[in-house]
């Protein structure tokens, strides 16, 4: 659970930090004062939202890979089905893909902070293109694992591949609907926009590139956990 | 969209029109709130009833011959699930988190409206498909509500064919409905307040709600991540928590999974849960008291860092659910230690809550009587978790009538007054209406002095070593005659808070036609819902204008002022109002 309890200590480090901050009032002495102001707060709404759901994310994630490391755990000792697996090498040509659509959205984002929606359009699709092709390599990795005849479900080294790989995909194809939903906007014309519709194309720019890496790390944490077994 | 949440707007904007947009697909708040409501309630009462067929076979053993113990086993299960997931945590969270979030903080809505009206439905879904597990071949799962491999999985545990997956597929629907609303519940408390609402003017509820949203986003994955490789276990054959063994004299096709590794995940999940139901307990008991007692909270900074600090201590405390699993001896000295320091700011917020009490205004309406009925059986749950919490102290009273009495007390009882007061609290608010006294006092006293009468004897039960989870005891030796005796009083005790229960339904439903107009505010409360243009609130909540917040929550009772509360959103002598 080393994994899960360090993510909780981390979410609960980082809510106190922002909790210490406003905390430290006294509400009955104080009266009167009107502190905050609603003009500025809704526009970053749903990025806290992200960034809770994240914390989801993660927790989730942060499980599995504790599940995984106790299991192996007992594997050493007790429990003897685990055959460690000789991971496709095709993972890492997977991962080197996810790291540059990573980059070609970080890319998309800076075009779109500049107004510039042609480059958006541009990398904003090749980020696109470039995770289907990650996930059409995952499944090839799945293809190769089975081909090679040795693993079944009762090995849980092999079922925790399948699961962990799966999960992120999963996740990667949320973030694609949501990009999908997105550049459909972008590539109805940007022209048309006013002020506001521009600024939220930005700003679901910015959640998918956040998101984005978020998932990159993820399965730069769980590719590790896997090549170490 | 967000900005929804809390513009000031001088026109009705998306105002639904259709029957259908305001009471089907509603994305107000509110209605959201009722539904979520009425849908836990409902599940509630057949968990209810679940619970006095059980009753009926310890009362009276081989009384009943339609409770086989294959039903019984089954109707432990589904009572356990029920009450734990799809009353308690949906009608905390799901039903008053929605309806006082926005309400409290001075907002027109959740920021995420329709996510939020898409929670309810997955709920809805998961409520659907948990109960169509009563009438798949096999019947729901009987492996008890920890579901502990490997015999939830085994052949010859009730619901072993169809009703433990349609068990572990509900519960990760609920899982994605939580977290639909969960993100809802947090990020609106964090970015839809009106003006002036500091974190530190929030009612003690909403902070309730707040953490306890926290926990339930961080600690749900676990229990999604055992449901997710339980069903694997079970459909595909893998050996995630299976171990290899003899089923009914044959070879298991598992080949030797970890049954300790679910239950690892299954407690890092249950243990935040039993917060998940109480913190919006403590925060909503914390309002009650004070605008009953005509006082502000003892202690208001300090019951939000107990809140914080039982929040965060909740998770390092799940394996003390496990000291007769099996740990290093180590171990269970560290869950035992949080285990107890857990108890600190739990007894800072039963002395503030007492601390409110004293020499304040008590106006004993029904709201009132649940709200210290609750500190009565919190505190007497929390004590005998004192027992439970000591490794030694544990391992002979583990799996006995003593841990039964304990957790209905403590996150059974208490969190249910809590609920039926702020139901009849709140009730004017949601339907214009007041609910009857008598009734609301009668049935506030066949409950609490009804689950008395159930839980108390059952702990004198348990030190008699007398096992839980048994369908019938026959001629035991070491229970006495006396004990069968207990056991039958206990069922009448049941029987009479079952019907008490039907009293409440009587209530609800009498008062919501000819109960007494309430008003806008009927308990003179300062919190901002009791200050809306209309009741019951309308779409929008706030009229034209948002409101703007001056104070805390909890002037009540001071000196030199005309009134003996002063609303949060009333400006101070001598400043102009904003709102």
């Amino acid at each position: 659970m080393l994994p899960a309890m360090l993510i909780a200590m981390l979410t609960a480090i980082t809510v106190w930090w922002l909790l210490i901050q406003q905390l430290k009032e006294k509400p009955w002495t104080k009266q009167g004062v009107v502190p905050t102001s609603q003009e500025t707060i809704w526009t970053s709404a749903p990025k806290v939202g992200l960034w809770v759901f994240l914390a989801v994310v993660s927790s989730l994630f942060g499980l599995f890979a504790s599940a995984y490391m106790m299991r192996l755990h007992d594997a050493h000792g007790s429990l003897k089905s685990w055959q460690p697996l000789d991971e496709p090498s095709l993972l890492w040509i997977n991962t080197v893909i996810l790291v540059l659509a990573s980059g070609a959205m970080q890319i998309a984002r800076t075009r779109a902070d500049r107004d510039d929606f042609d480059g958006l359009r541009r990398y904003f699709t090749g980020a696109g293109v470039l995770t289907v092709a990650f996930l059409v390599g995952q499944v090839l990795a799945w293809v190769q694992l089975n081909a090679a005849g040795a693993y079944g479900p009762g090995n849980p080294a092999y079922a925790f591949f399948i699961l962990l790989t799966a999960t992120h995909g999963l996740h990667m194809v949320g973030g694609l609907v949501v990009l999908g939903r997105t550049a459909s906007r972008v590539w109805r014309g940007v022209a048309k926009l006013n002020v506001v519709g521009r600024s939220r194309i930005r700003q679901s720019v910015q959640l998918c590139t956040l998101y984005w890496h978020w998932l990159l790390l993820v399965w730069l944490g769980l590719f590790a956990l896997l090549l170490s077994t | 969209m967000a900005y929804v949440a809390i513009a000031d707007r001088d026109h009705h904007l998306h105002d639904p029109t259709t029957f259908i947009e305001k009471y089907v697909w509603s994305q107000d708040h509110k209605v959201i709130a009722i539904q979520y409501g009425s849908v836990a309630i409902f599940v509630g009462l057949i968990a209810l009833v679940l619970s006095l067929m059980m009753r009926l076979q310890i009362g009276f053993p081989g009384t009943f011959t339609f409770i086989t113990p294959y039903k019984y086993y089954e109707f432990v299960t589904m009572h356990g699930m029920i009450m734990v997931i799809y009353l308690l945590t949906a009608l905390f969270l799901g039903g008053f988190g929605n309806y006082l979030i926005p309400l409290m903080c001075g907002a027109r809505d959740m920021v995420f409206p329709y996510m939020n009206m898409l929670s309810f439905w997955v709920y809805l879904v998961s409520v659907i498909v948990l109960l169509s597990s009563f009438f798949v071949p096999g019947g729901p799962t009987g492996a008890g509500w920890t579901l502990y491999p490997p015999q939830t999985v085994l052949e010859g545990t009730p619901g072993s064919q169809w009703g433990i997956v349609l068990m572990l597929a509900s519960l990760a629907i609920f899982i994605v409905a939580f977290t639909m609303g969960g993100l809802n519940y947090v990020t609106t408390v964090l970015q839809a307040r009106c003006r002036g609402m500091t974190l530190m003017r929030m009612p003690l509820s909403v902070w309730g709600i707040f953490v306890a949203t926290i926990l339930g986003l961080l600690a749900f994955p676990a229990l999604l991540v055992a449901a997710i490789m339980m069903l694997l276990d079970r459909l595909i054959g893998t050996s995630f928590f299976m171990p290899a063994l003899l089923s009914l004299g044959e070879q298991s096709g598992h080949e030797g999974g970890s049954p300790i590794l679910f239950q690892h995940l299954f407690w890092f999940f249950g243990h935040p849960e039993v917060y998940i139901v109480a913190l919006p307990a403590f925060g909503i008991v914390s309002d009650l008291l004070s605008t009953h007692a005509r006082k502000n909270i003892f202690g208001y900074r300090m019951m939000v860092w107990a809140i914080i600090a039982i929040g965060a201590l909740s998770f390092v405390v799940w394996a003390h659910h496990m000291y007769v699993s099996g740990m290093n001896p180590y171990f269970g000295f560290f869950f035992a230690t949080t285990t107890l320091i857990i108890a600190v700011p739990t007894a800072i917020k039963v002395y503030n809550w007492v601390l409110t009490l004293w020499r304040g205004d008590l106006q004993m309406n029904i709201p009132n009587l649940f709200a210290i009925g609750f500190i009565f059986t919190f505190v007497h749950g929390g004590l005998t978790g004192l027992f439970l919490g000591n490794v030694t102290v544990d391992l002979p009273l583990s799996d006995t009538y003593f841990v039964i009495g304990h957790f209905h007390m403590v996150m059974g009882v208490s969190p249910v007054m809590v609920l039926f007061g702020a139901i009849y609290h709140w009730f004017p608010k949601l339907t214009g209406k007041m609910p009857n006294e008598i009734l609301g006092r009668l049935h506030f006293w066949m409950t609490f002095l009804g689950t008395y009468a159930i839980y108390l004897p059952m702990h004198y039960l348990g030190i008699l070593g007398m096992p839980r989870r048994y369908y019938a005891y026959g001629q035991t030796d070491f229970i006495p005659g006396s004990a069968h005796a207990v056991n039958e009083a206990i069922t009448i005790a049941a029987i009479v808070v079952a019907t008490a229960q039907v009293v409440f339904l009587i209530n609800v439903f009498y008062s919501l036609w000819k109960g007494k107009p309430a008003g806008s505010n009927p308990w003179r409360a300062t919190t901002l819902e009791w200050q809306t243009p209309q009741t019951p609130p309308v779409h929008g909540n706030w009229g034209p204008k948002l409101p703007v917040v001056y104070r805390w929550a909890y002037d009540y009772s001071v000196p030199g002022e005309k009134d003996d509360f002063i609303p949060q959103n009333e400006p101070p002598k001598g400043h102009h109002s904003l709102g």
